[in-house]
């Protein structure tokens, strides 16, 4: 079955060539990619998800305020329904030159459910949306089923 | 609203600046009398268009940085401690002054305060305000530029003209397009003629202000002609408001003929074109933007990369180079990285400096290519505004006769795809509705062709791919792995 996911630039973030490639790459993956491009609010992508009923939301912030931009976004994702939705963060995220590892834990501690660098290995990150989606459709009907 | 390429007249321009004012509490601040006299106070080494001239007479290329950080007392460590490796300073603006969203900014700069470092990509000068602006200028010796990608920019200019910064980067095209996504071009290109009606007006009272229109756009494989055709229009759209001093930029694609014939082309066409639409007195110099896409991540890669740029800027005889980092990969430079890329670029500018890059067939053939392919834009678009040049731009962008590759802006129609030829040169793939002649377009087909027969592959959207990842990985041309 075809998963709709949700891609986009947070914030005020102009950066817009690796958003046309993330969109390529992922629909040639067989996703249905429901891209936002750039200057995507967190309410954006929530209302596309929900709309679209997507099975993750994919977060890219490139010029450097990401760590304004995505604090919230999971406790949002939760307020308005999208209860362990697989949401995904990459790109440029914060200012400066900084390790990546201490960056993981920056976002990981805001609910991201997995942080990538900017040379990140695209077909790692299909592998990665197929294996949190499946979870999230066995634990998320199940919950569905016991309503 | 109406748009057209004409002179605001002072009434509708002042009636307006007192609601721009309004719009953030600083506003309240700026007197134009009292600006003009703080720019009359700035020695002749402080003001930008003085130095850029002088320059142009020596023959010498300025070297210029990016940087820009969320508080005061911290840009003006970063700039005092970059002026002693640069000819020229930037104040690089963060990204929501640039979208107006200055309570956002005011976030950042009290989460910056909290976390001892700057969160911000660049620095609020809006939030700061004009007196805080003018103790940035006195606490350095160099003239200051203002460096942005704002489309609508008419309250970040006041406070900053006022507040002593000689130079104001972008244009109603060139901060739209890459920059925006749902702005129209009649509104950001209005916005624009306000900023150059009041640099005009500075220019009235003895004041002369340089203006750069930013000429790499998306900085991504974009081809000669399609950013000479934008730089000049924005040069043509400010000249009619008053402005005087203009620098015409363009981003290093990476081939040396092309580079070279790029810089060369640009000037000539510029000048051509203004004195065609009735102006003499303007003082036109050139700026190159070393490489302008994705860098490599490996910083001795990244100093390659940047002393190309440098060496390929001061042999085609341009004005300026804007200069990179060995943190361009990652993130902000620190001062440290960013004086490293100064070092580079100031090495290889001097062993050039007496070099000139010798005349070819090669080269002239690549000049007159260009200078083509801009008339043919250019008459376009001319022909689209029934002779106004503003009005013709917006149709053109409409109609996609002016197209800009991977921008994110709404009102581009971003048909027109790029890739590299066997040399590296950027050619037109796909044009979309960008109207160059029938023999010029076949000249670019067949270019591609033949690295399409040397990599044994159809051109396609993948090898434009591999061309957008190519420099960060080591190669100028984006070649399918063996
Ligand atoms: C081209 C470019 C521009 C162009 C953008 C044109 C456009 N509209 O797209 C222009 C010149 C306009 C520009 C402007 C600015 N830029 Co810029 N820009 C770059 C540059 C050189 C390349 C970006 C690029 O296109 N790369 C190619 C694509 C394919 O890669 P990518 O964007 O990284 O995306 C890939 C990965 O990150 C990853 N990815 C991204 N998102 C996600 C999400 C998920 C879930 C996953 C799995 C993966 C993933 O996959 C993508 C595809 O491979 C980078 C530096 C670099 N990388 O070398 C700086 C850079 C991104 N820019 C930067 C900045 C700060 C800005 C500005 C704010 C100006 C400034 N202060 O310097 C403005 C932006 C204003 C705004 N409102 O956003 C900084 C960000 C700094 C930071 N994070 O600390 C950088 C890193 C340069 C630097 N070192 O200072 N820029």
């Amino acid at each position: 079955m075809q998963e709709t996911i949700v891609i986009g630039v947070i914030g005020s973030d102009c950066h817009a060539v690796g958003n046309k490639i993330l969109e390529n790459v992922f629909a040639r993956a067989g996703f249905n990619v429901i891209n936002l491009g750039v200057m995507v609010s967190q309410d954006e992508y929530i209302d596309a998800a929900i709309e679209t009923n997507a099975r993750a939301i994919l977060v890219s912030s490139i010029y450097g305020h990401g760590e304004i931009d995505c604090i919230g976004m999971r406790d949002r994702c939760t307020e308005r329904g999208l209860d362990g939705i697989p949401l995904f963060v990459g790109g440029n995220l914060v200012i400066g030159k900084r390790e990546f590892k201490d960056v993981e834990v920056i976002f990981k501690g805001m609910g991201f459910d997995r942080v990538f660098g900017p040379d990140v290995d695209l077909q790692h990150v299909v592998d990665c949306l197929h294996q949190d989606i499946a979870v999230y459709n066995r634990e998320h009907l199940a919950v569905e089923a016991a309503a | 609203m109406e748009l057209q390429n004409k002179k605001i007249e002072l009434p509708d321009f002042l009636a307006e600046r007192e609601q721009v004012l309004t719009t953030w509490p600083t506003g309240k601040d700026v007197k134009f009398a009292d600006g003009v006299k703080y720019q009359e106070s700035l020695p002749e080494h402080k003001r930008f268009a003085a130095v850029l001239k002088k320059a142009d007479q020596e023959g010498k290329t300025l070297s210029q940085p990016r940087a820009g950080v969320a508080l005061v007392d911290e840009h003006i460590a970063l700039l005092q401690g970059l002026q002693t490796a640069c000819d020229l300073l930037p104040s690089t603006i963060d990204a929501y002054t640039r979208l107006n969203r200055y309570d956002e900014a005011a976030k950042g700069i009290a989460k910056s305060r909290e976390a001892g470092t700057s969160l911000l990509n660049g620095f609020p000068a809006v939030n700061h305000g004009l007196a805080e602006c003018r103790r940035v200028v006195e606490a350095v010796d160099k003239p200051v530029q203002v460096r942005h990608g704002t489309p609508d920019a008419r309250l970040l200019a006041e406070i900053t003209l006022a507040g002593g910064f000689s130079a104001y980067e972008g244009g109603g095209i060139s901060y739209n397009i890459p920059y925006a996504k749902k702005v129209s071009l009649e509104r950001s290109i209005r916005d624009w003629q306000y900023c150059d009606r009041l640099v005009g007006l500075y220019e009235e009272h003895g004041i002369r202000i340089n203006r750069e229109p930013f000429g790499p756009l998306s900085g991504t494989l974009v081809p000669p002609f399609m950013s000479h055709a934008v730089a000049i229009i924005e040069g043509l759209l400010a000249l009619e408001q008053g402005v005087r001093s203009i620098t015409v930029g363009y981003g290093q694609v990476g081939n040396i003929v092309q580079d070279i014939a790029a810089i060369r082309s640009l000037r000539a066409l510029a000048d051509e074109y203004f004195r065609a639409a009735g102006f003499d007195d303007f003082e036109l110099t050139t700026v190159f933007h070393q490489w302008m896409g994705g860098f490599p991540e490996n910083e001795a890669m990244a100093f390659s990369v940047i002393s190309w740029g440098g060496a390929i800027a001061g042999m085609s005889g341009a004005t300026k180079v804007i200069v990179k980092t060995p943190h361009e990969a990652r993130g902000i430079p620190t001062m440290e990285a960013n004086r490293q890329g100064l070092n580079a670029t100031r090495q290889i500018l001097n062993m050039v400096q007496d070099q000139v890059f010798p005349a070819s067939d090669a080269l002239a053939f690549e000049v007159e290519l260009i200078k083509r392919e801009v008339r043919a834009v250019m008459s376009k678009v001319f022909e689209l505004g029934e002779g106004d040049i503003a009005v013709g731009t917006v149709r053109a962008f409409e109609a996609g006769v002016l197209d800009v590759p991977f921008a994110p802006a709404a009102c581009n129609a971003g048909k027109l795809l790029p890739v590299r030829d066997n040399h590296g040169a950027v050619r037109v793939f796909e044009a979309g509705q960008v109207p160059l002649p029938e023999d010029v377009l076949t000249l670019h087909r067949d270019l591609i062709a033949e690295r399409a027969r040397a990599e044994g592959r159809e051109p396609s959207f993948q090898m434009v791919v591999d061309d957008i990842y190519a420099i960060s990985k080591s190669t100028l041309i984006g070649r399918p792995a063996k």
